[in-house]
């Protein structure tokens, strides 16, 4: 119902290619960039630093492992090693006076060569032997980070992360590491949109249905593979450059440990494989829900007068958080973004049941 | 209101020709999108330069094959750009183009190219090609045969076949060789020539053949403009059969004169899906097209969820009383009033961007006569519906419904520059710039039909006191049951096609006690109805007879007849094994019914509802596409209502 189709007609093959040929997606698209865009005027500096930006941040970051997981169909549990050597690359380098625009790049190919270094030997086996394999990569690097001082700057040490300065201008207001994080969330977004119609896209997907039967019409699945591991590798060392950078402003080995790397598929599975809008949903479920969470419970328990230890009051979000994840997989297996889809073809082919021909 | 610069455009001229007004406005806006055409996905779009370099072209290379000044070219396939350019390049030099309906049969189109003598034929495909072929060895005289798609055609070796790009090619390069060939191309046809050569629908008879001159036809779209009918710069779907002269007279005549933009479906099976994309501002269809749409509607909503029929039945229940209180002149309830925005944005907008149909400005239904509850349907949908009056005698148009003076059992007034007046006998007569000339070849029919100016329409009518003309149906149709109650089958039957169970009706009862129906019921309602509720049938006829379905339509019928005085409600009913078809003679290609063919050939079915007999035995015989004729028996029940 609140889609109209209706007098869209394309007079060549370009606009019948269109990423949002309907417009109400457009509409919507463009009310939320604006609603983005003008955050910090209507938003406080709480929620804006402590929840907006790590969400986009995250999502970036998301984004580039659901290329890997939902378009090309391997296997990573060690995205967060990935976007650590992006953050210790990001940070060393600019320690080193390198300027930050040059340095977050560097940190996006640091992490693309070793990640595809690591895919090399990692893509000789699949399924779940890939996946030992990728968390093996999560481990290896772990253990260096922490046990090469000239990386972690020591054991147990905090490396503190240079400001963000671009062009010259130091970005140091809420807003203005805001617009960052957003820019590069957006980024990778519209990156992600077109790679559906591209040539690389069309061929990570027939590698993921099959990669045997990708190979028998002439796309090399081993070729595609590696450049999978190393597109998503530089959007994940890239993503943790930026949320050290945005966000954390120093860097230790524990915000990039095997929990971050489980926390990140959490977001691709939740959000939905393959799906662009999901990897914000999930995102936003994953980091916030805990949150959200634990102010609902003792909103509840003041609210109703049930006292609850300090050890429940702990504990219980992380269960109702863990029901809930189970709970949203249940009723959809493809994940949140599938359900917004369910709800968007519902509303297409309102008022009638479902498309004719 | 109006986009485009009536000054630079046709100024209602009528001593002109079509081709004048394409070359005018292929100089006043060259760029301007004259038609579109869906091929392989996309819209494909020809501007008015272009279109006129395409007709002029094809009509220098019609010429170099000889085509002179009287010449008759039949034109045959489904609607394409070239096969309307074709028409235009032959009303450029003088000669008639004469469309037929490309699902005619042989023995139709054989009476249609001998009594015009046609020595060339405009054909869309392989498969039309075929049927000409088959003609000629029949004896036709055709000569040139011209192909727009190829394909398949390559082996052909039959002399005089030519494809469009090949005549196209031949003459471009007359054209270039020849500056002065333009200019005479455009001025040589007459306002009096000939523009188009069509067949009445000949529900009572043969086809006859009507040539429009080009004076008829821009009078006709003069006076339909003048009535408000449309305006200059309209978008519209080109799906009409060519052979039917609404078509022609809205794409060719209104389409050429007020520069509209003429979009033409992929192919036939596309239309609904085409018209989505597109959303035309004016569109004219039979009562047959929106009562299938009506149908389609029906259909899907009973195949919807509870949720969104529960939404469905309620707001449209509601605007459907609060149309109904209008058309009687009153003013909606408060809560109608509160409550229509929000139908709007729930079910009446949604269903109208299903079907394409919320830019429309011109809604029309013509041809025939339309059920109220059809028309009711719509216009509460908020699609300004209205009715259009005319035969192809009259180059379409005679009257049409004002936007804010719509009565349900009037067509309008007469549009200005046309005379109606009543004949002695309550038949309309008509008398306009757009009436024709006299039947092709027929002076004894073109006597009857035409005197002083005035053309005998065969409807009977009556103008009210406020000029509003009321048209009861065809004179021949209206009919007497032997108590002497005077009622038009027609009528009656719309009233039941309205129900989307019910695809065709015959009503009987012409000089009987009683009145009875026959009626095909509609195959993919009753099959999905059935399919719900787990009925296995194996065929239509099988379909038609079982005891659930023949109470559903007996449903219907009693529907009906609740509306109806009491001496004309329908007694009895038989589902028929099968549903009306053209190709039998039981309809016309407009899909209006033939009433002689239909007593003569289910007589054995009118005799058992006459007779008070349960059953009546049906043999039926067919003839197999093989020429093979076999007899199909069936038991028909025969129903009380």
């Amino acid at each position: 119902m609140l889609f109209r189709q209706a007098g869209i007609f394309h007079t060549d093959y370009s606009a019948d290619r269109a990423l949002f040929p309907i417009p109400a997606d457009r509409w919507m698209i463009g009310i939320l960039l604006l609603l983005a865009l003008a955050a910090p005027i209507y938003m406080n500096t709480l929620y804006l630093s402590s929840y907006l930006l790590p969400w986009l941040v995250w999502t970036a970051g998301a984004l580039g492992l659901n290329l890997i997981l939902g378009w090309a169909g391997q296997f990573h549990l060690g995205y967060a090693a990935v976007m650590g050597i992006g953050a210790y690359a990001a940070v060393h380098a600019t320690r080193a006076g390198i300027p930050w625009e040059i340095a977050i790049v560097l940190a996006g190919i640091t992490a693309a060569v070793i990640g595809s270094v690591f895919a090399f030997a990692a893509l000789r086996v699949k399924g779940l032997y890939l996946a030992l394999s990728t968390l093996a990569l999560q481990f290896v690097m772990d253990w260096t980070i922490s046990h090469v001082p000239a990386i972690s700057g020591g054991t147990q040490a905090t490396l503190q992360a240079p400001d963000i300065r671009l062009l010259g201008w130091a970005v140091t207001s809420d807003a203005g590491l805001y617009y960052v994080a957003l820019v590069w969330c957006v980024l990778v977004t519209s990156f992600m949109l077109n790679l559906r119609r591209t040539a690389l896209g069309r061929a990570l997907v027939a590698v993921r249905e099959k990669d045997y039967a990708a190979a028998v019409i002439g796309v090399n699945s081993f070729y595609f593979k590696l450049v999978a591991f190393a597109t998503s590798s530089f959007i994940g060392g890239v993503s943790g450059a930026i949320l050290i950078g945005t966000f954390y402003h120093a860097v230790t080995p524990e915000q990039f440990s095997v929990d971050v790397s489980i926390q990140a598929l959490a977001m691709v599975i939740v959000g939905g494989l393959g799906s662009i809008i999901g990897s914000y949903f999930g995102a936003a479920f994953i980091l916030l829900m805990p949150g959200v969470m634990n102010s609902f419970i003792s909103w509840a328990a003041t609210k109703f007068g049930f006292s609850l230890g300090i050890e429940t009051l702990a504990h219980l979000p992380q269960a109702f958080y863990g029901a809930l994840i189970i709970g949203f997989l249940l009723i959809e297996p493809l994940g949140l973004g599938k359900i917004y889809n369910n709800i968007r073809d519902y509303l297409l082919v309102w008022p009638f049941g479902y498309t004719k021909k | 209101m109006s986009r485009a610069e009536p000054a630079l455009a046709w100024n209602f001229e009528t001593d002109t020709t079509l081709i004048r007004v394409l070359a005018q406005n292929a100089e006043v806006f060259p760029d301007r999108v004259a038609m579109r055409e869906k091929d392989k996905g996309i819209w494909n779009q020809t501007t008015w330069q272009q279109l006129l370099e395409i007709v002029l072209c094809c009509a220098a290379g019609l010429e170099e094959l000889d085509f002179k000044a009287g010449d008759v070219m039949l034109v045959l396939g489904d609607n394409r750009p070239r096969l309307y350019a074709g028409m235009l390049a032959a009303g450029a030099l003088g000669g008639y183009a004469m469309p037929a309906f490309p699902d005619a049969t042989l023995d139709e189109i054989r009476h249609f190219v001998h009594e015009a003598g046609a020595r060339f034929a405009l054909a869309e495909d392989q498969e039309q090609v075929d049927k000409i072929l088959d003609l000629r060895e029949q004896g036709a005289t055709i000569e040139h045969i011209i192909y727009d798609d190829p394909r398949g055609l390559a082996a052909y070796a039959n002399p005089g076949l030519i494809s469009w790009d090949t005549l196209q090619a031949k003459g471009a390069e007359l054209v270039i060789r020849n500056p002065n060939l333009r200019n005479e191309l455009i001025a040589r046809a007459q306002p009096e020539g000939p523009a188009v050569f069509v067949h009445s629908s000949g529900s009572t008879g043969k086809p006859k053949g009507v040539v429009l001159s080009h004076r008829n036809l821009l009078a006709g779209v003069r006076n339909a403009y003048r009535g408000g009918a449309f305006q200059f710069g309209e978008s519209i779907l080109a799906y009409l059969p060519m052979a039917w002269v609404g078509d022609f007279a809205v794409t060719m005549g209104a389409g050429i004169a007020l520069h509209f933009t003429i979009n033409i479906p992929e192919r036939q099976e596309t239309v609904l899906q085409n018209l989505r994309e597109i959303a035309p501002t004016f569109y004219l269809a039979a009562p047959r097209s929106w009562d299938n749409l009506l149908t389609t509607i029906q259909v899907r909503m009973e195949d919807s969820s509870w949720l969104k029929r529960l939404v469905y039945k309620f707001f449209m229940a509601l605007a459907i009383s609060a149309e109904k209180r209008k058309l009687e002149g009153g003013q909606p309830t408060l809560k109608q009033w509160l409550l229509s925005p929000i139908g709007e944005w729930l079910v009446y907008g949604p269903i109208k961007d299903q079907f394409g149909l919320t830019r429309l400005r011109g809604a029309f239904t013509g041809g025939e006569a339309m059920g109220e509850d059809t028309f009711v349907f719509y216009r509460a949908l908020g699609i300004k519906l209205r009715q259009l009056y005319g035969q192809t005698e009259t180059s379409a148009y005679n009257a049409i419904q004002d936007l804010n003076e719509v009565r349900l059992h009037t067509v309008g007034r007469p549009l200005p520059g046309v005379d109606i007046r009543i004949s002695d006998a309550g038949e309309i007569l008509v008398r306009s710039g757009s009436v024709f000339s006299g039947y092709f070849k027929q002076d004894e029919a073109t006597r009857e039909s035409l005197e002083d100016g005035w053309l005998h329409t065969g409807d009977a009518g009556y103008l009210e006191p406020d000029g509003h003309l009321v048209v009861l149906g065809r004179l021949s149709d209206i009919v007497h049951t032997a108590k002497g109650e005077r009622y038009i089958p027609n009528y009656i039957e719309n009233r039941l096609k309205f129900s989307p169970y019910i695809k065709d009706a015959a009503v009987l009862g012409s000089g009987r006690d009683t009145l009875s129906a026959i009626i095909c019921i509609d195959k993919e309602a009753v099959g999905l109805w059935a399919e719900l509720r787990g009925i296995s049938y194996i065929s239509y006829a099988d379909l038609s007879q079982k005891p659930q379905v023949i109470a559903l339509i007996a449903a219907a019928v009693k529907h009906v007849n609740s509306a109806l005085p009491h001496g004309l409600q329908l007694r009895k009913f038989v589902c028929l094994h099968k549903e009306f078809d053209a190709d039998d003679g039981e309809i016309t290609r407009t899909r209006k019914i033939r009433r002689n063919v239909v007593e003569e050939r289910y007589k054995p079915i009118i005799d058992a509802i006459y007779g008070h007999q349960n059953t009546v035995l049906m043999k039926a015989k067919v003839s197999y596409e093989s020429g093979e004729v076999g007899v199909i028996e069936r038991t028909l029940s025969v129903q009380e209502a």
